[in-house]
């Protein structure tokens, strides 16, 4: 049966080839024939991936042992959900997943109407593009990350699944993410042979908004799900520590969102046409970069990723794909008319794209510099996270005021609405003064916060005005920036005045941290299902001695995982002042070392985060084409 | 429509340099303070005193060299060279020691080396068996 799928692979790979190949010879000729044959091979590439990933979700269901992917990420204890997430635990199944989730898109987009009112030519072009990369994944799955390899004679049980992966974030964080880079492939596509073949009848961002949005909310969703998983599961004692890791899937999540933006003012005025050909297709290309990161070993990263031998195709990729981009781009048509005074709308949204763009620049940058800095230094040289809070903060402040002033401007010059521009603006004040006020005055924050709360205050008026249809606004965008002014709320306190103490106590003794009394209740060990437990159970009371909470933080050791030990952390949740508790382990005398911070306003940037991820998806219904003027 | 255009571009060119100096400046001043050389204990150990300010070092924890400080956390102990065994460094370090921390693990530690020669850690880090993927997949 194996052999059977991976023969699906390599019928994937022949299938992509061949109508690639059809489809170049096709416009070669000048000829519009073969549309209907390319048009078939989705669906054979599709069915392809299909059937293979069912048959390895089939292995790893039925404990197939002698599959070394089933033997190697699942074991007999492991529930049937975690089994089934267990499908992207490694890298030859999370890059199959990532190939279904593109050959799916692009099935999915050649049944829409949007598709068949494509010019013949275009379409051709289309596949072009689109069979190159599902070619390659085929082939990058068939020659050096098979998913299908087989060990015998087949062991009785396999090594299981990692404990930090037993967890709800498993099933959801690496799927949306996989979601999210695939989706943008079929927009990056269409606009690839709009490049070529010129603009004739919808443009591209028309005729994938549904796979442009979507992918960006999978993406969106995709990252927070990891910040928090991070921060409530992994006890990495933050959601954001600016590893490797992380920086790579937020690379083309700023590419994307930039685009988002440029093409605005694309959509409004038809200008800056070659620049979100650019940008679309730069998006598409870093989600195989941020693979190339994170699969290639050529960063060493404290969290340190098997080293598989995909490094230098996916490189040899990414170079052919820049390459062919950027011949497109400047062979292609140029938009109209050049851009309205900076201090305009359009001024702004440029503005905002460009922060986006070096914010993506400088993070990929700092990533890579252990790589960059071997050119002129003896040793190679790192940047820590205090490098990136330093360079990346006061960009994303500075985005958050941008974001704050560009709805109350005009189109051509100057502010439009002035009223409304005030209101945010005091809604900005109130909330800067609050935080003034509560004592939290360091200077950048402040302003965050001022910017936040115009931003809120402001998306709630425009909310209320679109409903009375008196703007053009769409709700799905207000929605999305109040989930973006949520988020700052909650990086803007959660940062800078996060607390972080380690504790020793004895039973019974108690220590201070902020206001907050922490008396270590009980401690001692136990066993759950298949692991040893540490676990330390703590009081927090506030200043006036009233009980707030009952954490019991764990540090476990799994029975399969031999001299490992996880750390289970607990959380007393609130909408202000979160208590977050990690057991270190035991010091030299015996006592429980834990540790214990205070998070203020941490859940702020879930509640924005499910806002950012949600909200957009009401946008997903285009325009009827009388609207479709006035943006 | 010309002149407006033209006048329109230099605003923008300008804004773009402002911009560009603003961050550039703010990366500048990130590079020359948050910037740490990533060293094994053999390159520290021939690297002039002035670059060992701020360093992150990586090595293996010699067997038998684990001591436990008298109060308080923390631990010291000897790191030696990855490759070439016969390299070592003393390590002292306060803190938090993580549970995968044992002879023969592979370490990271990241602060500077002292005049003596000892190297005082604010960073002790083990570096995790791959979160995706196991290392010796053959064992």
């Amino acid at each position: 049966m194996y052999t059977l799928a991976f023969a699906l692979l390599l019928l994937a790979q022949i299938a992509s080839i061949a109508a690639a190949g059809l489809a170049l010879i096709q416009t070669w000729n000048h000829r519009t024939t073969g549309v209907v044959l390319v048009e078939k091979a989705h669906l054979v590439v599709s069915t392809a991936f299909g059937l293979a990933s069912g048959i390895l979700l089939y292995g790893l269901v039925q404990r197939d042992y002698s599959l070394e992917y089933v033997a190697s990420y699942t074991d007999n204890a492991l529930e049937t959900f975690y089994r089934l997430a267990a499908f992207w635990a490694g890298q030859p199944g999370s890059l199959l997943f990532w190939a279904l989730a593109v050959a799916i898109s692009g099935s999915l987009f050649a049944l829409t109407r949007s598709y068949a009112e494509l010019p013949a030519r275009t379409k051709l072009w289309y596949w072009i593009f689109f069979f190159a990369i599902t070619g390659f994944f085929a082939t990058l799955l068939a020659l050096w990350s098979n998913p299908f390899m087989q060990i015998h004679p087949a062991p009785q049980d396999g090594r299981g699944l990692n404990p930090l992966l037993q967890n709800p974030g498993m099933i959801f964080h690496p799927p949306l993410l996989f979601l999210g880079y695939g989706g943008f492939t079929v927009p990056a596509c269409v606009a690839l042979a709009q490049g070529v073949c010129g603009r004739e009848g919808r443009p591209w961002y028309q005729t994938t908004r549904v796979f442009f949005i979507t992918a960006w909310c999978f993406l969106t969703a995709g990252i927070l799900l990891g910040a928090w998983w991070a921060y409530m599961e992994l006890g990495w004692g933050g959601y954001w520590g600016w590893d490797p890791v992380e920086n790579a899937s937020l690379i083309p999540w700023l590419i994307g969102t930039a685009t988002l933006h440029t093409l605005i003012i694309e959509q409004g005025r038809g200008k800056l046409t070659r620049i979100n050909i650019l940008l679309i297709s730069l998006t598409t290309i870093s989600g195989f970069f941020a693979t190339f990161l994170v699969r290639s070993g050529i960063i060493d990263s404290v969290h340190a990723f098997g080293q598989g031998p995909v490094g230098v195709p996916l490189l040899i990729f990414m170079a052919f794909a820049l390459l062919a981009t950027l011949l497109i781009v400047l062979f292609s048509e140029r938009g109209q008319g050049s851009l309205e005074n900076p201090f305009s709308r359009e001024g702004a949204l440029c503005l905002t794209a460009w922060i986006f763009l070096i914010l993506g620049f400088i993070i990929l940058c700092a990533t890579m510099w252990p790589v960059i800095s071997r050119l002129w230094s003896s040793a190679p040289m790192g940047l820590d996270a205090d490098f990136y809070n330093r360079v990346c903060l006061p960009l994303a402040t500075l985005l958050l005021v941008v974001m704050a002033l560009c709805p109350w401007l005009s189109w051509k010059l100057g502010f439009k609405d002035k009223n409304g521009l005030v209101l945010a603006l005091a809604g900005g004040l109130v909330l800067a003064g609050c935080a003034w006020y509560l004592s939290y005055e360091k200077l950048h924050p402040l302003v965050s916060q001022f910017a936040a709360g115009a931003i809120l205050l402001g998306s709630l008026v425009l909310a209320a005005r679109r409903l009375a249809h008196k703007t053009s606004f769409r709700l799905g965008t207000l929605g999305c920036h109040l989930g973006v002014a949520l988020c700052a709320v909650g990086i803007a306190f959660s940062g800078p005045y996060k607390l972080t103490r380690d504790l020793v106590l004895e039973e019974g003794e108690s220590a201070q941290i902020d206001a907050y009394e922490v008396r270590l209740k009980s401690a001692g060990t136990g066993r759950g299902v298949d692991y040893e437990y540490l676990r330390a159970t703590l009081e927090i009371r506030d200043s006036s001695g009233t009980l707030v909470s009952t954490v019991s933080p764990e540090k476990r050791a799994y029975d399969k995982f031999a001299g490992m030990y996880f750390s289970e952390v607990d959380v007393a949740s609130s909408f202000g002042k979160e208590v977050y508790a990690s057991v270190s382990g035991l010091d030299s005398r015996g006592k429980i070392v834990v540790q214990v911070s205070i998070e203020p306003l941490v859940s702020w940037i879930w509640v924005g985060g499910i806002f950012m991820s949600l909200i957009p998806l009401l946008n997903l219904r285009s325009r009827g084409r009388t609207d479709q003027k006035s943006v | 429509m010309a002149r407006t255009t033209k006048k329109n571009s230099c605003m923008y060119a300008f804004i773009a340099l402002l911009f560009l100096g603003g961050v550039g400046y703010l990366i500048f001043s990130g590079l020359s303070e948050n910037s740490t050389y990533f060293l094994d204990v053999a390159e520290a150990k021939v690297q002039e005193q002035s670059k060992l300010g701020n360093i992150r070092l990586f090595g293996t924890v010699q067997s038998g060299t684990i001591v436990p400080p008298s109060e308080g956390l923390g631990v010291s102990f000897n790191l030696e060279d990855q490759h070439d065994k016969t390299q070592t460094m003393h390590v002292r370090y306060t803190g938090i020691v993580p549970d995968t921390f044992k002879d023969g693990a592979e370490v990271i530690v990241e602060g500077g080396v002292q005049p003596d020669g000892t190297f005082s850690a604010k960073v002790l880090m083990t570096k995790c068996p791959s979160k995706y993927q196991k290392e010796n997949r053959t064992s």
